[in-house]
């Protein structure tokens, strides 16, 4: 260890850390914008300069590595000047076009503008002009002049994606940060450079203009996009789900999310396709009905088939508290021993960082929690055989779209029976006979379980009918907290969806059973009581970063479809 | 003058470029000399010579060549910068002309004595004619067994290769040569990491300037004793001075340092014409600290006359500026050269630059205010020593210490008083 003083007080820090990562682990932050914990040190942007005893000059934090009696100034007049200076070069030639920037609110150069700029400017010749409206790929847009050259972008594609094709050109003011000729920049990572860049310079093509970042509130969760869970955060306005944002967890995903996982993860929570309500077929065609119409008509259509007739589809897009109380009612109330559900596996769609083959984010978890057959129950071929034959009469799909793969849409006609959970209209809800209006994972709260075996939070962030974002405890905006009957964003769309726990626990209620459920906490603490690898937790427990637990199953070895 | 004064690097031999006639004027004895030396000794001799650099920095050479590890796996390197872009500064030029194997024989020696088996010689690529010189000589050393595999018939074995620049000053600045060999964008780099602990291709390598390697023949020809005791005794050995400007025989001139900067103007470059007065001088190229004609008096052109005097050595190139020089003019042009040569890595030099020059054209244009001046010595103050490399320190230099030595040719474009507009309205 080595004893290092910054601003008059001595800390133990290890030897090997430079002074801007021995300062953060002591909770000091020093002002920075080219260092980045994840990536190589590039030292251009010259923000972090500190005064450091015996030395001749400033040094910069972010390369000077600590020594055994190392003093380090980070407030000194020299320091602040230096830091101020920085500032105002940063900014003679940035445009000063916060009002119209996507990055304000959450820009570092805006908020060091305040925190340690001399709030005006002495500049008054022309600002350097350069290309404003550039298209470096699919998903992410530049403007060159709001760059300050930092060079993250292009050490994260260089370091982190692997794919290097982002590259300074000029030089001096004239720098513009470009793609290699004849290359895009085009990768599974490419929208991590949005999150990295300090300033409005790179902007996610999705989300730019949608909306100003403090009129939407951002509510901690997990990425439904594949096994992985990756951390992040759900960005939302006025009851609609605008981004996905990474959120640090060194244990999953570090800083970083997947492009598929922002851009084809949320679109279906605010989409035309949702259902309003639930729906029951009258007459050949599919009817909106209230929530005990519907649940009384699955109590009473269950009712008409025997056990062994009956069989359960649970879902890997469902949480742990779903999947559980689903098995609960099919093996316990319902009485059959015929459950399993539909893996999502694309072979070779995966990566060593993030991606994972398994495109749903909890298999683990309904492994776990029981979504398997009972002794002598069909498994997933079973089933899907015991349909094709007639001896499979009903079947009840726990928020899957079973019928997009053509071996199960085949069989599915010949069934008398379909229930059906779903968040949106699909093929499966085509077919069904009773659709039960379940919340999107943006609407509840619930675990994962990810391949790993750790147990993640999720958490509503977008109110339905049944939930008040006050009342209920969501994160606010500005627009959440201040908004009057007569603003429109006091009016938000509500969907009428549920929880498939809670409806679940109802039908359970409805059959006789006594179900209690209040809160998915409350099927969790349950979860605790009955699974023993979930025996000690708590959603306290699991926090915002997750916790692990023995897994002694895997997805694989059980079915194989994809 | 120049009849008495021995010369060593460019001496007056006609067609000495030519390896022959290099061979028969004692050529390629010091390479002799030197592997039959130990490589140690080699360094030792030039260490004992304080040699010291003739790039700008004038470190010592010997103590530079002490810092390349000597047990290592990795393969060592050695740069020769030949990148000479700095405005008044065309010394390195005469030696690829005039005396091209008196450098590769040193840069064989240096090769021997630091044990490196691969040495570049990176020419900036506006010298073309300069480098098909270096070229045809090095083909030509080659051929003789000077440069190569088991040279005259040692075992040492060592490769030159010429590499040509692409047009960046900054690619002189070390760090940023060994990027551009590499193939990189020409960045400097973040020290430490030095050179001779990781350098080039991350290996330990050495960068000497050509000047400076073009001493180490004869410091191994005369030994380090006799070459020490030429000119100024802690910046000895001979120098190359190039003199443009206004004097009537501008040109490149060998001379022992120490030797005065007014005897350098009046007998080597023979006065300023029409004896007019002198109004300034810059003394080692643009970087360095612009000097009063009244502050010539007594410098000498050595590390620690210069430094009394207010400047630096630099590389020797001398910008002498009559009593008619507009020096706003002069500085508003040597800030344009430094914003268009700023790499544009590190925020001081890079927006600081451009807005020196801004300011500086403003004053060139007369439309300047008063508080220009502060705000032009605030904006210097605030790149110097606050970049990775030197280059925004170079480009604050010479506007200090134009505003220190000359605030009245800055008040002079003063625009008669008027009121500061904070915020025009009707724009």
């Amino acid at each position: 260890m080595a004893k290092i003083t910054i601003d008059g007080k001595e800390y133990e820090v290890d030897p090997k850390l430079s002074v801007i990562q021995a300062a953060a682990q002591q909770g000091i932050e020093i002002p920075h914008f080219c260092w980045h914990e994840k990536l190589s040190v590039a030292g251009n942007c010259r923000m972090c300069l500190v005064e450091i005893e015996k030395m001749p000059k400033l040094a910069i934090a972010c390369a000077t590595q600590v020594a055994d009696g190392m003093v380090v100034k980070t407030m000194s007049e020299k320091v602040i000047k230096a830091r101020q200076a920085v500032m105002e070069f940063l900014l003679i030639n940035h445009p000063l076009d916060c009002p119209i920037c996507d990055e304000a609110g959450e820009c570092k150069l805006q908020d060091y503008s305040y925190k340690y700029s001399v709030g005006y400017s002495r500049f008054e010749e022309d600002k350097v002009h350069k290309p404003k409206r550039v298209e470096l790929g699919p998903n992410v847009m530049l403007d060159v002049e709001r760059c300050i050259m930092c060079s993250r972008c292009i050490r994260f594609s260089d370091e982190i994606a692997k794919q290097p094709v982002l590259t300074f050109t000029e030089r001096g003011t004239h720098v513009v940060l470009t793609t290699f000729p004849g290359t895009v920049l085009d990768n599974k990572y490419s929208m991590n450079v949005i999150e990295l860049c300090p300033v409005g310079a790179l902007t996610s093509r999705d989300f730019r203009f949608k909306s100003r970042v403090w009129e939407m509130s951002a509510t901690e969760s997990v990425c439904t996009g594949c096994s992985r869970g990756c951390n992040m955060n759900i960005w939302v306005r006025n009851n609609e789900v605008l981004r996905l944002t990474p959120r640090l967890n060194e244990d999953v995903n570090s800083s970083w999310m997947c492009d598929s996982g922002r851009l084809n993860t949320f679109k279906f929570v605010n989409s035309q396709e949702r259902l309003n309500n639930s729906l029951i077929r009258k007459e050949g065609t599919l009817v909106e009905t209230g929530w005990d119409e519907a649940i009384a008509k699955v109590v009473s259509e269950l009712r008409v088939f025997k056990k062994t007739e009956i069989a359960a589809i649970g879902s890997a897009y469902a949480t742990n508290e779903d999947n559980f109380v689903f098995q609960k009612l099919m093996k316990e109330i319902v009485g059959t021993k015929n459950i399993d559900f539909v893996p999502h596996m694309i072979e070779g769609d995966e990566d060593d960082l993030l991606i994972r083959a398994d495109k749903t984010p909890n298999s683990s978890g309904a492994l776990q929690v029981g979504v398997k057959p009972a002794d002598g129950g069909l498994d997933l071929k079973g089933i899907i055989k015991g349909i094709g034959e007639g001896s499979i009469k009903a079947l009840y799909v726990l928020d899957d779209d079973i019928a997009a793969i053509p071996e199960i849409a085949s069989v599915l006609p010949t069934l008398q029976l379909l229930i059906v959970h779903s968040s949106v209209k699909n093929h499966t809800t085509e077919l069904a006979d009773i659709v039960l209006s379940c919340s999107a994972y943006a609407e509840k709260h619930g675990t994962f379980t990810n391949f790993e075996g750790r147990v993640q939070r999720i958490r509503p962030a977008v109110a339905t009918v049944e939930q008040d974002r006050a009342l209920d405890g969501f994160a606010m905006s500005r627009w959440d907290k201040f908004a009057s009957p007569n603003d429109r964003w006091g009016r938000p769309i509500k969907k009428d969806a549920r929880p498939s726990w809670r409806i679940l626990g109802a039908i359970a209620g409805a059959m006789g059973a006594k179900v209690k459920y209040t809160t998915a906490e409350d099927v969790f603490k349950e979860m605790t009581e009955r699974i023993p690898a979930f025996k000690g937790l708590s959603y306290l427990k699991i926090g915002s970063r997750g916790t692990m637990i023995k897994t002694s199953e895997t997805v694989s070895s059980s079915v194989q479809m994809a | 003058m120049n009849e008495v004064m021995e010369t060593y690097i460019l001496p007056d031999i006609k067609d000495l470029h030519k390896l022959d006639v290099y061979e028969a004027n004692g050529g390629y004895k010091a390479l002799r000399k030197a592997l039959g030396m130990k490589p140690e000794e080699v360094t030792d001799e030039v260490k004992k010579s304080n040699l010291r650099g003739r790039g700008g920095a004038c470190f010592p050479t010997g103590l530079k060549w002490t810092f390349m590890p000597k047990q290592t796996t990795k393969p060592k390197y050695l740069c020769v910068n030949g990148d000479e872009s700095e405005p008044g500064t065309f010394k390195d030029r005469q030696i690829f002309e005039l005396n091209p194997h008196l450098l590769l024989e040193g840069t064989v020696i240096a090769c021997y004595a630091m044990g490196i088996t691969t040495a570049y010689l990176y020419i900036r690529g506006e010298y073309g004619k300069w480098i098909r010189m270096m070229e045809k000589a090095l083909a030509d050393a080659y051929a003789k067994g000077y440069v190569g595999e088991k040279i005259l018939g040692s075992e040492f074995t060592t490769n030159v290769v010429i590499h040509k620049g692409a047009g960046a000053y900054i690619c002189g600045e070390e760090s940023s040569l060994m990027n551009s060999i590499e193939g990189e964008r020409g960045y400097p780099r973040v020290k430490p990491p030095f050179p001779a602990q990781n350098g080039l291709w991350g290996c330990p390598t050495t960068i000497n300037n050509v000047e400076t390697i073009s001493n180490v023949p004869l410091i191994i020809n005369n030994g380090w004793e006799r070459y020490s005791k030429i000119g100024a005794p802690k910046h000895p050995g001979p120098i190359l001075v190039g003199v443009s400007g206004h004097v009537n025989k501008p040109g490149v001139y060998e001379m022992p340092t120490g030797v005065p900067l007014l005897e350098i103007i009046h007998k080597y470059a023979q006065g300023i014409p029409g004896n007019k007065a002198i109004k300034a001088v810059i003394p080692g190229g643009s970087s360095t600290m612009i000097l009063r004609g009244d502050q010539l008096e007594g410098a000498k052109m050595d590390a620690d006359s210069m430094k009394a005097a207010g400047s630096s050595v630099g590389t020797a190139g001398m910008i002498v500026m009559d009593e008619d020089t507009d020096l706003i003019k002069v500085i508003t042009r040597i800030s344009k050269f430094y914003y268009h040569e700023s790499c544009g890595q590190c925020t001081p030099c890079r927006e600081g630059t451009g807005w020196l020059w801004k300011v500086l054209k403003r004053f060139e244009n007369n439309d300047a205010r008063r508080e220009d001046i502060d705000l032009l010595m605030d904006v210097a103050n605030n790149i110097e020593g606050n970049t990775i490399c030197a280059l925004g320190d170079a480009a604050a230099w010479p506007v200090q210490s134009m505003i220190r030595r000359f605030r009245d040719e800055f008040e002079k474009r003063v625009k008669v008083a008027e009121p500061r507009m904070l915020a025009d309205a009707s724009a």
